[in-house]
């Protein structure tokens, strides 16, 4: 909202994003707004279009601005920190959605999802499936950029899950993807010529998931739960194509990041951190796993669901 | 309305024009600072936090790194060139120079030769990128268009490839104090940054307007055929042109860098339309031959100016970009108006 609408009296929240090139951002950015809105507050936008310096400009402007909170999407974890500490020395309180910064002596909360607990509770819902089945699985994962704390937390919570069930499920590819998607094509492909009786799979973020339909539908792999010749599936995220690909059966299990948990505990630390207090730098969202069980019931809690209802009416 | 005073001829006979207001507003070398003043008085009343001591700070904190960047590119841009590089050779010196300085693993942490070392290193990036540039331009006569966005992909693209080399995050912190505070430091309020900018300017400035080498550069941006034909050597000049360019650049990325405490690969990814357009609203023709140290400041001015309120209001990304390309390009369409007018 423009400037020149702001209330007199009322909060104003800043919103700083990076960008709105994923779904996951264009809806946090709309929930934001909505839950600012259900509040009476006003919310200022800026984009930096991926621009650390750009957006260390924007938070400075937002300061002079007078803003009673910032909530910002970052790009670089390091170049971040600069921001943190022109916000800490104007007693501005600074909340980090999603992506947490690199460790320093600057102060600021980040609201961040539990990839590593989300992920386990999602394979272990397929790990349970496998076993029910009675049995044995080849498993591949797809692993998002290695320099990303969040695609770390997503392999280990994979192997969380899988490591324990050995006798059943033989991990045999882990393809790097650098959260790429002509990486994770090849390396899918490359994995399936290789180990072509793959039947476990589990891909680190849903971006992934119609380049994984293409890879299987050809090797005749890619059909519905229940078919017997249906490869269990699960993945990360909570977008629209998730949510479709569980309609449809083809995807057992999603890692969904609780957005409007995550969206409404930003500005519930920004008046927090307002009034004086100090929470903790990382504060969690556990997320939750949307599986083929619980589909009907959790589906209004998956934000990629909303996008979805908007698309399909 | 035209009026025509005409001295019979006789040895110097002198035509005197007087030219409509509008075309001498156009011509006039104070017109961005009057647009500055015209635009800032014209916020005041939708964004009245223009006019506070902190968006003044901002302002300056933001200009000056523009500065150095755009003055490299309005000595380019006199010799009737254009740099596109510039934003690669900033990525690019921003890492290696990091990778140099760096506390984490870095040669030379803990160091005290870490900064020298690190902001020589980056001064020798940028020098040896735009020899590059200007050795394929002056001697091997490709287009200065083509060689500088082709040395822009390729530099950006190494950028992102020597961090993987170097770190495990996207990006090389934990710099030394040393260096941050040339881009973030302060004294009375004052930013180091700004003692820098003035030495860059005032050293181009001289050279432009001391030297002959300044000279030749204009002749070569007015007319390359008879520069060469009257003795210029256009090659060297042209060559010497692109490593100042260089140069300029690498300083720009001191600051960038010191600013965000970082070396990052995409820092400054953004901001050549920033360069060009500084430089040509400040009046620096795209035509060659025409520049100055005072205008391209004043252009950088006003585009941070704008930028600076734009943020305030709080406008989409879309409308930003919308607004700031229109601005640009209207200046680019004065520069062509006030070349056809001056005659040249």
């Amino acid at each position: 909202m423009p400037i020149w609408v702001r209330a007199e009296g009322t909060k104003t929240i800043a919103v700083l994003f990076d960008g709105l090139t994923s779904e996951f951002l264009v809806a946090g950015m709309d929930a934001m707004q909505a839950d600012l809105e259900s509040r009476g507050f006003t919310m200022l936008q800026a984009i930096s279009n991926r621009d650390d310096n750009v957006q260390f400009e924007q938070v400075k402007s937002m300061i002079a601005n007078k803003v009673d909170g910032i909530v910002i999407f970052h790009t670089d974890s390091n170049a971040v920190i600069p921001a943190i500490r022109a916000a800490n020395e104007a007693n501005v309180p600074m909340v980090h959605f999603n992506r947490p910064p690199a460790e320093s002596d600057a102060y600021s909360v980040a609201v961040v999802a539990d990839n590593r607990g989300i992920t386990k509770t999602t394979v272990q819902y397929m790990v349970d499936k496998a076993r029910a089945s009675g049995r044995k699985y080849k498993a591949a994962i797809l692993i998002g950029d290695l320099g990303d704390v969040n695609a770390i937390g997503r392999r280990d919570g994979f192997f969380d899950a899988v490591d324990p069930a050995s006798d059943i499920i033989e991990v045999v590819a882990r393809i790097p993807t650098e959260w790429n998607a002509d990486k994770a094509f090849s390396g899918l492909t490359n994995a399936l010529q290789a180990n072509p009786d793959i039947d476990f799979l589990f891909a680190s973020s849903d971006f992934m998931i119609p380049l994984i339909e293409q890879v299987l539908t050809p090797l005749d792999k890619w059909h519905p739960a229940g078919d017997p010749k249906h490869v269990m599936f699960g993945s990360f995220d909570g977008d629209s194509g998730a949510y479709a690909a569980l309609e449809s059966k083809h995807l057992d299990a999603d890692g969904v990041q609780d957005l409007f948990f995550e969206a409404k505990a930003s500005v519930d630390l920004i008046l927090a951190m307002g009034k004086g207090d100090k929470p903790a730098k990382i504060f969690p969202d556990p997320g939750f796993a949307i599986t083929q069980d619980n589909l009907m019931q959790e589906r209004d809690r998956m934000w990629g669901y909303s996008q979805w209802k908007r698309k399909n009416g | 309305m035209t009026n025509l005073t005409e001295k019979l001829p006789s040895a110097g006979a002198v035509l005197f024009v007087q030219r409509p207001l509008w075309q001498r507003v156009l011509l006039s070398e104070y017109l961005v600072v009057l647009l500055c003043i015209v635009y800032f008085v014209a916020m005041i009343p939708i964004v009245p936090q223009i006019a506070s001591l902190q968006t003044f700070q901002n302002i300056l904190s933001d200009m000056l790194p523009l500065i150095v960047v755009a003055l490299g590119q309005t000595v380019i841009l006199i010799i009737a060139g254009v740099d596109l590089s510039m934003t690669a050779i900033i990525a690019m010196a921003s890492v290696v120079g990091a990778s140099v300085m760096t506390g984490t693993g870095g040669p030379l942490a803990g160091s005290p030769l870490a900064t020298p070392a690190g902001i020589l290193t980056m001064l020798g990036v940028g020098a040896a990128i735009g020899w590059f540039n200007g050795f394929c331009v002056a001697w091997l006569r490709m287009p200065p268009f083509m060689v500088t966005l082709a040395t822009t992909m390729f530099f950006s693209g190494v950028a992102i490839w020597y961090v993987t080399l170097k770190s495990t995050t996207t990006s090389i912190a934990n710099l030394p104090r040393s260096f941050v505070v040339i881009g973030q430091g302060k004294i009375y309020g004052i930013p180091h940054s700004l003692w820098v900018a003035i030495a860059v300017g005032v050293a181009i400035h001289l050279i432009l307007t001391r030297t002959v080498f300044g000279r030749q550069l204009f002749a070569i941006g007015n007319n390359r055929v008879t520069s060469e034909v009257s003795g210029v050597p256009v090659a060297r000049r042209v060559h010497m042109a692109f490593v100042i360019s260089g140069l300029c650049a690498a300083i720009g990325s001191i600051l960038y860098t010191g600013r965000l405490e970082t070396g990052s690969p995409i820092i400054g990814a953004n901001i050549l339309l920033d360069i060009i357009g500084a430089a040509v609203i400040g009046g620096t023709s795209l035509s060659g031959g025409k520049g100055k140290v005072i205008w391209t400041v004043m252009g950088v001015l006003f585009l941070v100016l704008l930028d600076q309120s734009l943020k305030l209001m709080g406008l989409t990304l879309f409308m930003v970009f919308a607004i700031k390309g229109a601005v640009i390009l209207a200046a680019a369409i004065a520069d062509a108006a006030r070349t056809r007018l001056s005659g040249r």
